[in-house]
């Protein structure tokens, strides 16, 4: 009973995710907080969290098979499956943004090499190719470390590019810069950890089959939360460094939007919630062993990433410049449209559907009984 | 080949707005998109004051941020110099938007010409609605002020989602005519030509006084050049004092 209405949301919020697709596709933007000025919103800030947390998953799908760390093996499957799930849902709310989504043959008739947005299609492309030929051979139980070692370079290069999309733009002074290639990547680590947690231990206990089943289950999950600790601590700091960097420079030009952005709720929202609080949640050892606390500091993560992803697109937006000031003040608010978080939760709704026929279906705690021999 | 570029003469340029008229007139822009707009601005306190205007549009920048940016070559250069986009390749990513440090591209947010679409007439049982004067003087494809000559070679009318900016007329350019801004203005503020021809006015005028670009430091190349600048104002010399 509890599954069906489980599966009765979630296709609920699919059918409104079509529903505003159509309108969107029908109508048009008009139905985002979107103009001149505000290009990218919501779906964008959806899309490159989603894509960022798989990117995080298959950092950490490859810590048995890539590098070898035999004891996290039992995470591989379900690592490698969310990853999957989660990539799709990325890929929704990536539709949902484009303009003319069907003119994306053109990526491959009249590709443009200098541009990392082509880069970034192209890889996305070939990293869901090579995760479901992956998850084959988790599935049919032989494991290819080379197709394992792929999508962990490929992981690496979509976390990277997606900081060099955002942080190339001379027009965009408050992004522009290496920072991003940097940040993304490590918080994308922290986000798959977080996910691999959270899927784990909750939705497990949620679906009737608790987590963890073994004493070296527990102490698995409890060495995966110390890390998680550390990552969110490397975090942290390289995010408090930003904000001092950013609120002492003098050069209002370059960060002023930065600056005003220090004070919007989805900085906040990053800073005390998806940062500090998880970290001290997972530095207090009485907590960091229990489920609940691991779950907890995985779900304010996750929640605080969203709203960083949405904070650092607003950050290069909110201040128009040239012809774009004209008439306006010299910052823009945003305010999310229902049809702008219907389409965040159209790829939450896609992800959670998918993990959870995968879960009933694949048997994802499933341990793989073989390797491909010497590769 | 030529390599086009244009000069504007801030002393000249009353701020009237004509060439976004024209603008607007000859590449049947949408409610909302200007390809030729300006940048304002109003300095000092009462009575010490003064109002500055400046006309901008598409710079055809020579390393255009956009055309790197494009994931399909949709925006792209043409031999002439001009910065040029394909509709039919856009795929409405809006990077463009977001690469372009003048914010002179737009996007079609919506189906244009929304007004044209109304069917509410402005006096009922008097007027015709909208909608009813675009059937009967276009046949209901387009405004009744179109300008098919723009689909020359571009899409007449953009259609929404995509992105659009100016094209320095490269439709009338390709004729041997002058964009359509340049044409209209009426003070004669708008110097276009060819930069690989030595004898041609835009190098007297680039040569003779002191032109300068917009946001020349970012190294873009912008293809816009401004000279002068207008402004009676007189003070008596003094050495101010302490």
């Amino acid at each position: 009973m509890k599954g069906r209405l489980w599966i009765g949301l979630l296709s609920l919020g699919i059918l409104l995710g079509l529903v505003t697709a159509f309108r969107v596709f029908s109508t048009g933007f008009v139905l985002y907080a979107k103009t001149d000025i505000l290009v990218w919103t919501m779906p964008l800030a959806a899309y490159i969290f989603f894509s960022l947390t798989s990117s995080g998953l298959a950092f950490v799908s490859s810590i048995p098979i890539v590098f070898g760390i035999k004891r996290y093996e039992p995470l591989e499957k379900r690592t490698v499956f969310l990853e999957i799930a989660v990539l799709m849902a990325g890929f929704v709310c990536l539709i949902m943004h484009l303009g003319s989504p069907l003119n994306v043959i053109y990526l491959l008739l009249s590709p443009n090499l200098a541009s990392p947005l082509w880069w970034l299609a192209m890889l996305y492309g070939v990293y869901l190719a090579v995760l479901l030929a992956s998850f084959w051979r988790i599935q049919t139980a032989q494991v290819s470390k080379t197709l394992s070692t792929l999508v962990f370079l490929i992981a690496i290069a979509t976390s990277t590019a997606l900081g060099w999309l955002l942080g190339l733009p001379d027009a965009r002074p408050a992004m522009n810069g290496s920072f991003l290639t940097v940040y993304f990547p490590l918080t994308a680590f922290a986000c798959g950890l977080a996910a691999v947690l959270l899927f784990s231990l909750a939705y497990a206990r949620a679906s009737g089959n608790p987590n963890p089943t073994s004493a070296a289950q527990a102490d698995l999950y409890d060495e995966v939360a110390k890390v998680f600790g550390v990552v969110i601590g490397v975090t942290l700091v390289l995010f408090i460094w930003r904000a001092i960097i950013g609120g002492v420079s003098s050069s209002e030009v370059e960060l002023g939007a930065f600056r005003r952005m220090m004070q919007s709720l989805s900085f906040q929202t990053e800073l005390w919630l998806g940062l500090v609080a998880p970290f001290v949640l997972m530095l207090i050892p009485s907590v960091r062993v229990t489920t609940w606390g691991k779950v907890l500091a995985s779900l304010l993560l996750l929640v605080g990433m969203f709203a960083g992803r949405l904070e650092f697109i607003l950050t290069a937006e909110i201040m128009p410049f040239g012809q774009l000031g004209e008439g306006v003040p010299q910052f823009v608010s945003y305010l999310p449209t229902i049809s702008e978080v219907l389409v965040a939760l159209f790829g939450l709704a896609v992800m959670l559907l998918l993990y959870t026929l995968g879960e009933r279906y694949l048997n994802l705690d499933g341990t793989q009984e073989k390797s491909e021999a010497g590769t | 080949m030529p390599k086009y570029a244009m000069v504007i003469d801030l002393q000249s340029c009353v701020g009237c707005g004509a060439c976004s008229i024209a603008c607007k007139n000859e590449n049947n822009l949408s409610e909302g998109i200007f390809w030729s707009s300006k940048i304002t601005e109003t300095v000092g306190t009462f009575p010490n004051v003064r109002y500055h205007y400046m006309p901008t549009l598409c710079n055809h920048c020579e390393d255009a941020p956009c055309v790197r940016g494009c994931p399909t070559q949709a925006m792209h250069k043409l031999d002439n110099g001009i910065t040029m986009h394909d509709t039919k390749k856009c795929i409405g990513c809006r990077y463009c938007m977001y690469n372009c440090p003048y914010g002179v591209i737009s996007f079609n947010w919506e189906k244009p010409f929304k007004f044209w679409r109304d069917d509410e007439p402005v006096l009922k049982g008097c007027t015709p609605s909208p909608q009813e004067v675009v059937r009967k003087v276009n046949n209901g494809t387009a405004t009744p002020y179109y300008n098919p000559a723009r689909a020359e070679t571009l899409a007449g009318a953009r259609p929404k989602g995509v992105v659009e900016k100016c094209t320095f007329c490269d439709h009338r350019v390709k004729r041997g005519e002058l964009p359509y801004c340049v044409e209209a203005c009426p003070a004669n503020a708008r110097v276009f030509g060819d930069l690989e021809n030595g004898t041609h006015e835009i190098k007297f005028l680039l040569g003779k006084f002191r032109a300068f670009r917009l946001k020349e430091h970012l190294g873009t190349k912008p293809k816009v050049y401004y000279i002068r600048n207008f402004n009676p104002a007189a003070y008596d010399r003094t050495k101010g004092g302490v």
